[in-house]
C-alpha cells in the first residue's frame, strides 16, 4: 500500500484535533437549526400565499418559490453575503455588513424556504375539503382551523419529504466555510494549513458527516413513520 | 310550545354561476320536531342544508335560529347589515352538522374529535368536555372506541362518532346531510338506529335523506324538493300515503320497486 493511501486512512490526526473540530461541528448544527427555522416559517408563509384566494397573493407566493428554488445554494450565499449588504446600504445610506453566520442563515433559509413552501402547499391541498367544512360548521375560526386541523395533518403528510430536505440542508451547511463561518470544514482547512496533511483530515470530515447524517436520518425516519402510520388509513 | 321556530328558512336562493340550485325555499322547523328533505339527486337538498349553516352563503333569503337572523344583524340605527365571519361562527355553532362523508379529523382520536370544538369554540374546561363527550359517545354506543383513530373504524362507527361530535356541542338542532348514503346497507341500520333514538328524545332535526322508510317513520314533516323549489310538503303520512303531485308519485315509485 502506498504511503499516501496509508496516510489518508490514518485518522489519528483527526482525533488529535477533535476539540477544535467539534467546535466547528457545533457551528454546523447552529447554522442548520437557525436556517431550518427560517426555511420552515418563510416556507409556510409562502405556501399560505400560494393557496390564497386572491391571485396577487398567489402570484407573490409563486414568485418566491420559483426564485429561491432555482437559486444554487452557493450563489445565494455569496450574493447574500456580498451583494445584499451593498443594496441595503444604498437604500439606507449607511455602510452595512452581515456577520458571516447571519448571511449563512439567510441564504440557506431562503433557498430551502422555496422547497418547504412546495411541501407545505402539497400537504395543504391534499386535505379533504370536508375536514375543513366540519371545522367551519362548528364555528371554528380560520386561524384555529389552520393550527388545529390543517397543519397537524400537513406536517404528517409532508414528513418524509421534509426529512429529505433537512438532510440536504444539513449537507449544505458545509459550504458556509466559504464565507468564513468557522464550521467543521473551515476548521479542517485551518488545521490543514498548519499540518500540511489534507488527506486524513478530509477523510475524517467526510466520515463524520456521513455517520451523523446516517444516524440521525434513520432514527428520525423510524420514529416518524410509526407516528404517521397511526392516522393514515 | 313557543311560536318562534327553532329554525326558519326564509326564501333561500342559491346559484353557482349560471346554475340556479335553490329558487326560493321556505319552511319552519319547530323545537323538538324532525323535518326530512327528500328529492332526486340535484334537486338542491344538500345545498339547502349547507345554506342553513352558511357553509354556502345564500344569494337571497335568510336563515333564522330562534328568531335571530344568521347572516345579517340589525345595527344601532335599525339597518340590517351582513354579519362578520366571526359572528356567523358564533351563530352556526348552535347547529350540529353530520356529513355524508363523516369528515372526522384523522389526526385526532374519536374522543379528541368529540371534545375539540367544545374546548376550542365553546371554551368549556377539558374535564367537562371529556365527561360530556363520553356521555355523547355512550349515546351512540361507541364509548369503547374513544381512544381509537378514525382510520381504524368502520364507516358506520365513523358516522356514529361524527354524530357524537356534533352532539357534544349541545346544538339547538342537528342537520343530517345524507348521513347514510356512503355506507354499506348493513352499516346503514346502526346509524339510522342512533338517529331514530335522537328523534324520539326530542332532538330538533333536519334530515336530508334517501331512506324513505326512515323518513316516513320519524318525520313530523316531509319536504319534497324538485329543481330547487318545494314541490310538495306535509306530514309523513300524507306525503307518503297520498302524494298529490305527479312528480312526487314518480319519485316515490322508484323507491317502492
Amino acid at each position: 500500500m502506498s504511503d499516501t493511501l496509508k496516510q489518508s486512512l490514518d485518522l489519528s490526526m483527526f482525533w488529535e484535533y477533535r476539540a477544535i473540530l467539534l467546535q466547528g461541528l457545533i457551528f454546523n448544527a447552529l447554522v442548520f437549526l437557525c436556517s431550518a427555522s427560517v426555511a420552515l416559517s418563510v416556507g409556510l408563509g409562502a405556501a399560505l400565499l400560494r393557496v390564497n384566494r386572491f391571485w396577487p397573493m398567489r402570484w407573490i407566493g409563486t414568485l418566491h418559490v420559483e426564485v429561491f428554488r432555482n437559486a444554487p445554494d452557493y450563489i445565494m450565499l455569496v450574493w447574500v453575503h456580498f451583494v445584499l449588504p451593498l443594496l441595503i446600504g444604498l437604500l439606507i445610506r449607511r455602510r452595512v455588513e452581515f456577520h458571516p453566520f447571519v448571511s449563512a442563515v439567510i441564504a440557506l433559509g431562503l433557498v430551502y424556504s422555496g422547497y418547504f413552501a412546495e411541501a407545505f402547499r402539497a400537504g395543504i391541498q391534499a386535505i379533504p375539503q370536508g375536514n375543513l367544512d366540519a371545522a367551519r360548521a362548528f364555528g371554528m375560526s380560520e386561524r384555529m382551523i389552520l393550527w388545529r386541523i390543517t397543519l397537524p395533518q400537513v406536517v404528517r403528510r409532508m414528513l418524509p419529504e421534509a426529512l429529505n430536505l433537512f438532510i440536504s440542508m444539513f449537507k449544505a451547511t458545509t459550504i458556509v466555510s466559504l464565507i468564513a463561518v468557522p464550521d467543521l470544514m473551515y476548521n479542517v482547512s485551518m488545521v490543514i494549513q498548519q499540518e500540511m496533511r489534507p488527506l486524513p483530515l478530509y477523510t475524517g470530515a467526510a466520515l463524520t458527516y456521513f455517520l451523523i447524517i446516517f444516524a440521525l436520518s434513520s432514527g428520525v425516519r423510524h420514529f416518524s413513520e410509526r407516528w404517521r402510520r397511526k392516522i393514515m388509513a | 310550545m313557543s311560536d318562534v321556530p327553532s329554525i326558519r328558512i326564509a326564501g333561500i336562493h342559491k346559484s353557482f354561476g349560471p346554475l340556479e340550485v335553490l329558487r326560493g325555499v321556505s319552511f319552519d322547523v319547530h323545537r323538538g320536531s324532525v323535518v326530512s328533505v327528500i328529492g332526486a339527486s340535484g334537486s338542491g337538498k344538500s345545498t339547502l342544508l349547507r345554506c342553513v349553516n352558511y357553509l354556502e352563503a345564500p344569494n337571497a333569503g335568510e336563515i333564522y335560529i330562534d328568531g335571530e337572523p344568521l347572516g345579517t344583524r340589525v345595527d344601532a340605527r335599525g339597518q340590517s347589515r351582513p354579519r362578520s365571519l366571526g359572528e356567523i361562527n358564533t351563530m352556526r355553532r348552535e347547529l350540529g352538522v353530520v356529513f355524508q362523508q363523516f369528515n372526522l379529523w384523522p389526526h385526532m382520536t374519536v374522543l379528541g374529535n368529540v371534545i375539540e370544538a367544545p374546548i376550542r369554540v365553546r371554551k368549556v374546561s377539558r374535564k367537562e368536555a371529556v365527561e360530556y363527550g363520553e356521555e355523547c359517545l355512550r349515546r351512540v354506543k361507541l364509548l369503547d372506541k374513544a381512544d381509537e383513530y378514525p382510520a381504524r373504524l368502520s364507516g358506520g362507527q365513523q358516522q356514529r362518532a361524527a354524530i357524537a361530535r356534533a352532539l357534544a356541542m349541545r346544538p339547538k338542532a342537528m342537520l343530517f346531510d345524507e348521513a347514510t348514503s356512503s355506507l354499506d346497507p348493513e352499516l346503514t341500520d346502526e346509524v339510522l338506529g342512533v338517529m331514530r333514538e335522537l328523534a324520539s328524545d326530542g332532538t330538533t332535526m333536519i334530515v336530508v335523506t334517501h331512506e324513505m322508510n326512515f323518513a316516513h317513520e320519524v318525520s313530523d314533516r316531509v319536504i319534497f324538493l324538485h329543481q330547487g323549489l318545494i314541490e310538495e310538503e306535509g306530514s309523513a303520512a300524507n306525503l307518503f300515503g297520498a302524494p298529490k303531485s305527479e312528480r312526487l308519485r314518480q319519485f316515490l315509485s322508484k323507491y317502492r320497486k
